[in-house]
This record gives C-alpha cells, structure tokens and sequence, in this order.
C-alpha cells in the first residue's frame, strides 16, 4: 500500500455571492437552519452556533415527527477561505466524519468544495487492522471494472 | 457514520491484499488453496483476509467434500457506491439551498433600494 488516502466525497458549487457572505453562511445561527440540513417538509426546530475552534453547532429539523440532531465540532475556522468541523448524525451513528469547507474566491464570487471524508466505524480495533483508508476508490473502481 | 455493513465493506476494501484476492475470484470460482498460492504469506493469514471478506458479503464460500471453494459476491459493491452517491447529492442540495438563500436576500435588498423611488413616483 504505497500512498495512505482516506475515501473522500468531495463536491463543489461556484457562487455569484462573495466568498465572505458564503463563508458567514455557515456560522450565522439566524441563517444555518434556512439551507444546511434543511430538508422538504422538515420543521427546524434548534438551531445553535458557537463559532470558535472547539465549539459546536447543532442543527435539528424535525423529520416525519422524529428530531433529527447534526452536530458538528469545529476543528479550523479561517475567514473566508476554510472551515473544517467534525460532523456526526447520532441518528446515525456515534462516527464523527471530518468534512472540509474550502472556499476560493473568483471574480465577484466564488467557489465552495466540500470535501467530507467517511468515518467507518472501529470495528476492527479489536482485530488489530490497521485502518489506513487506503485507496478505496480506487480499489472500488478496479474491482468494479472486474466485473465488466 | 456509515452503516456497520458498509464499514465491513470498505475495510475489506482498504486493503491491497484482500482486493488482490477479489480480483482474482472475479476471473470465476477457485479453490482457497487456489487463492493463497500467488500470495507470499501463510495460508492463515490468508485465511483471516477471506474472513474479513466473508464478513462484508463479498465472498461466498462453498463446500464440496474437504474443498472449500470461494466465489465473489459484487453486491455489497454496489452498496458503497450508492452510499457515496448519496452523500454527493446531500452536498450538492445544500450548496444550492445556501445560494438559494443568498439569491433571495439580494432579491429582498434590491427591492429595499426601489422603495423609496417607488414613494416619490406615486404620491397618492
């Protein structure tokens, strides 16, 4: 296993709005609950910011009757240009994914680019398994390819 | 945060051993002793790969006399994909609810600026 690469999702968005405005987006308890985690037919029911390193948002819709809790621990916060939080659905799981915001600006605007890294579960711990998230796309895909 | 059968899946995934040894049994059913011979480690920790394999449902094992045949079983493949499909298109709505949002409140501070034009031009 020559390079050690964790499996990442990574998506990115360009926007007419300064990267300043997008970055504030995300740290703005008035304004978090209206985009981040808002779902159809959800109700926003708390939404709560502490925006320092080491400080938590929580950002709960209720789903179907059910409180559905996002939590995320803020790990760096660099305006406008990165913010790095430890993100976990208890709903979910007890895993905490670590999930890159990295903004650029270009022209007027800019662009974001998520980039949330999966956490699996330490299941293998015990086993004593190294987990070096190695590749997996990449194994993904030849194995896939495999098949075809 | 993924489910636990998908963290079987990717673990088995993480490692160059055990990808080699699905490679291999997607070429077709082989016999373990078949698996482990290209490898220059102990049929037992081999064996502990199959296992961590078996565990994520990526291999099937079958029985015939005292032969143990592997064969691979892709679904749980399938799985993983969908569930990093899934979280690309999470990603993807929320940035678009965000410049949603963004939009609406330029939309909202433009007609702020009309309203005061709009007074003086209709005095009633």
């Amino acid at each position: 296993m020559k390079s050690s690469q964790p499996l990442i999702v990574r998506v990115s968005h360009t926007f007419s709005a300064s990267a300043e405005r997008v970055f504030d987006a995300w740290l703005d308890p008035s304004r978090l609950g209206k985009w981040l985690f808002s779902t159809p037919g959800g109700e926003m029911v708390h939404v709560e910011v502490d925006p320092r390193v080491g400080g938590c948002f929580n950002v709960t819709e209720r789903r179907d009757g059910e409180d559905v809790e996002h939590i995320g621990e803020f790990v760096e916060i660099d305006r406008p240009r990165r913010l790095v939080f430890l993100f976990q659905v208890p709903k979910f799981g007890p895993g905490r994914d670590r999930v890159e915001v990295d903004i650029t600006p270009l022209g007027t605007g800019c662009t974001v680019t998520i980039s949330h890294e999966l956490a699996p579960a330490d299941i293998d711990s015990k086993d004593g398994v190294t987990k070096g998230w190695t590749d997996i796309l990449a194994g993904l895909d030849r194995v896939m390819a495999e098949r075809s | 945060m993924a489910a636990a059968s998908l963290d079987h899946t990717l673990i088995a995934l993480a490692d160059p051993t055990r990808r080699a040894i699905l490679q291999r049994l997607s070429a077709g059913e082989t016999r373990v002793t078949d698996v482990a011979r290209p490898f220059a480690i102990s049929l037992n920790s081999v064996s502990k790969h199959i296992r961590i394999l078996e565990r994520a449902g990526l291999v099937r094992r079958r029985r015939a006399g005292r032969e143990h045949y592997l064969s691979f079983t892709p679904a749980p493949l399938d799985d993983a994909a969908a569930w990093i499909e899934t979280h690309r298109s999470l990603w993807t709505a929320r940035l678009q609810a965000l410049d949603a949002m963004l939009q609406s409140e330029d939309a909202a501070a433009a007609r702020m600026r009309q309203l005061p034009s709009v007074r003086k031009e209709s005095p009633r």
